[in-house]
């Protein structure tokens, strides 16, 4: 039950990072991530598809899979060429931009892929079952999680040990500053979208061989990245860590013991939180 | 006469590329696009019906209401599929009463802005009837508005026990489907057939709305009417559309039953045997799947075990003594779309064909075009040949129509399972009779199993 929990959150780990990688740097609330989750979960069947077409083997779909998420995350790009109108204005400016993008993904979603969900059996099974702590389950799952910590340990030490990552933090802290020494924030802005996007397109091409693909998937995990990022702390990248365990955890608990109370279980929580420490755990922390 | 080619499929399809270019260009291009189809089909295939009458030349108009994406979106897809080849087919044998059907199909979404396309549909389309409604939770928003409006309402789906009875026990204008629980008594009934003394711990996943909560409560009061002593070991309650059901398959592992019931019946319920099946839930457990049929073309072998109580509800495509009418059907179905219809198509027609009967049956009985409340007398007492068999409405406006559940095999040349053993009950052996309560009649009734 703990791993159905963890799995839940490596996949919603990914989609807050990109959250709060992009708040804490750039300073916009991207209502937007939930599409770049879904863009990565539709583009990932597609990839996998052409794969198996191609004669490519079933232990090859994972590194298909994370391959065709960092692919579609350069779709960043454009979009953060878009933001640049906003970063200035309001934040009301942001948010509406933004919600429209996701709008807007979801049409172009159901445009390419059509309205119905969309599914991929063959790479969830090609993997099999493992044995931990005595309880079977699935290969893959086990695979997402490490794909997870792999990912989150790789992004820690980009931006704490490079000097990429330093230019970054330093940006986010004071671009005027930054600026002034020469630093190119329009670029350092660039790529940093660009990663957030990559991190929400690789959770969802992750997500999909478990799952399915649906126009409402980005609308459904939007509200659960918030609902971490409340409990984290906006901006922090522990806090993404350990507000998607939290979630993703007594989701879990709450699915076993009381079913009908899963959703209400994560926003007691979220309320906690913001009454407790309406920073979040890790609130004062900047990627 | 001018005659040409109109493919009403692929208009439609065009259609739904053009819905993602924006709300009003959607509605503006559909409505476009499915007005005239019917009065195309009748003008390049029946040019003798056509005649100066104006009755005779002006189309029936007939608005659809039905889900084109979401969870529901495959539903209701191969409802309006089915309706399109209804309207084509009745079109080429002279359409209803002589004048050609026009559809009218509008996209059935939240109940607030289905409720307003019902009515746009009536007030300014100013169509003779509309019909679909899937989800219970709309219909029930939708019928009401139809009895204020005096518009005549046939609904495909969409009528649970908690649905519109208890809102409008004795409806004019709204004609509803069969009892959704129906499957669920029926499967229950199959459970205890082809299961006996291997039901003792019991788990139950079900949707976490009226339709899923009343199917597992029929479920349980029929194994305690057949005597059945089991434990229930697990209760899921996943909401409708939920994707990531990990935490759910780990749970009902955990509690180790020999038998699951589900009535998922969405999207979610693929996800929940390939994820149920990756975890190895199913080994050495049954399973009742009443709705499964509704997704029958993503219910992937490779993740199905067998010898599943596998619903197709009102609808089996495969069915060994199907119709020539099912048969055309399907054929045309299988061939153009390369997938099996679901039981959702067998709705649309019936809903369709229910109401030509009714309103031939009325202009026979008059001689002139009938008035709507005739046409809704005589609705009731019509007998039709619907896909999946003999099928009609009640007096009180509830459809009769027939159920196929079985056993699934994967031994066939699909890449899902079909029926290994195909049992049929009618609705008047698995739905309350007019006026009863259906906890009541689950207490006493004469059960056919």
């Amino acid at each position: 039950m703990m791993l159905g929990g963890v799995f839940h959150a490596a996949v919603l780990f990914l989609v807050a990072a990109g959250l709060q990688l992009v708040f804490g740097v750039q300073k916009i609330v991207n209502l937007a991530c939930g599409s770049f989750y879904a863009l990565g979960a539709y583009f990932a069947i597609t990839s996998v598809s052409i794969a198996t077409s191609l004669g490519l083997p079933g232990v090859a779909f994972l590194p298909v899979l994370l391959l065709a998420g960092l692919a579609i995350g350069l779709v960043g790009l454009p979009v953060e060429r878009l933001l640049r109108t906003v970063y200035r204005r309001d934040e009301s400016h942001q948010l509406l931009l933004t919600f429209g993008l996701l709008l807007v993904f979801q049409d172009v979603l159901r445009f390419f892929w059509g309205a119905t969900p969309r599914t991929l059996d063959n790479a969830y099974l090609a993997y099999g079952t493992a044995e931990v702590l005595g309880v079977r389950v699935p290969t893959y799952n086990l695979l997402v999680i490490a794909a997870s910590i792999a990912i989150a340990v790789t992004l820690g030490l980009f931006l704490q040990r490079t000097r990429t990552g330093r230019i970054i933090r330093a940006t986010a802290e004071n671009r005027e500053m930054s600026e002034g020494l020469g630093v190119n924030s329009n670029r350092v802005f660039a790529a940093v979208f660009t990663v957030g996007c990559m991190l929400g397109t690789v959770g969802g091409a992750l997500v999909v061989p478990a799952s399915a693909a649906s126009l409402e998937m980005a609308v459904e995990l939007v509200v659960e990245a918030f609902a971490v990022v409340v409990i984290g702390g906006l901006g922090s990248m522990r806090g993404a860590i350990a507000g998607a365990l939290i979630v993703g955890l007594i989701r879990a608990v709450a699915i076993m013991v009381l079913p009908e109370a899963e959703i209400l279980s994560i926003y007691l929580v979220v309320i906690l939180a913001l009454i407790l420490r309406p920073a979040g755990l890790f609130g004062k922390a900047v990627a | 006469m001018q005659t040409f080619s109109l493919h009403i499929y692929d208009m439609s399809d065009l259609g739904r590329a053009l819905d993602s270019q924006g709300g009003n260009l959607m509605n503006i291009s559909r409505r476009t696009l499915m007005r005239g189809i019917g009065a195309a089909g009748l003008a390049a295939s029946a040019p003798g019906i056509f005649s100066p009458a104006i009755a005779q030349s002006t189309p029936v108009r007939v608005g659809i209401l039905a889900p084109r994406s979401g969870a529901m979106g495959t539903i209701g897809e191969c409802g309006i599929r089915a309706v399109q080849w209804a309207a084509e087919r009745m079109n080429k044998d002279g359409g209803i009463g002589g004048r050609p059907i026009e559809l009218v199909i509008e996209e059935e979404t939240s109940p607030k802005d289905t409720i307003e396309r019902f009515r746009r549909l009536v007030l300014q389309e100013k169509v003779d009837v509309v019909q679909g409604l899937i989800s219970t939770g709309v219909s029930m928003g939708v019928a009401p508005v139809a009895e204020e409006e005096g518009a005549l309402l046939i609904m495909w789906d969409g009528t649970t026990q908690d649905g519109v009875k208890e809102a409008m026990p004795n409806a004019r204008y709204v004609f509803r489907s069969t009892d959704n629980e129906c499957e669920a008594v029926m499967s229950s009934l199959l459970a205890v057939k082809y299961f006996p003394g291997k039901i003792t711990r019991i788990a139950g996943i079900n949707p976490d709305y009226s339709y899923g909560r009343n199917n597992w409560e029929a479920f349980r009061q029929i194994l305690k009417r057949a005597g059945v002593e089991a434990e229930m070991v697990a209760e899921q309650w996943p909401k409708v559309g939920t994707m990531d059901l990990t935490s759910h398959v780990a749970a009902l592992k955990a509690a180790k039953p020999d038998f699951i019931f589900s009535s998922m019946l969405f999207a979610d319920l693929p996800v929940f045997m390939k994820q149920g099946s990756a975890a190895g839930l199913f080994e050495g457990v049954n399973l009742a799947l009443p709705a499964a049929g509704w997704q029958i073309n993503q219910l992937k072998k490779s993740f199905m075990p067998e010898n599943i109580v596998f619903g197709h509800n009102t609808l089996y495509f495969a069915l060994p003594t199907a119709s020539p009418l099912q048969k055309a059907f399907v054929d045309d179905y299988m061939g153009r779309f390369k997938e099996a219809p679901n039981w959702e198509a067998d709705r649309a027609y019936f809903a369709l064909a229910a109401y030509k009967a009714g309103v031939e049956a009325a202009q026979k009985a008059t001689g002139r075009w009938p008035k709507l409340d005739e046409v809704i007398d005589a609705i009731p007492k019509q007998e039709i040949q619907s896909l999946g068999g003999p099928a009609r409405f009640r007096v009180d406006k509830i459809a009769e129509q027939t159920f196929y559940q079985g056993l699934s095999t994967n031994d066939n040349s699909f890449d899902f399972p079909t029926l290994k053993t195909v049992d049929s009950f009618t609705a008047d052996q698995l739905q309350k009779p007019p006026g009863m309560d259906f906890w009541e009649w689950l207490k006493t009734s004469k059960l056919p199993v």
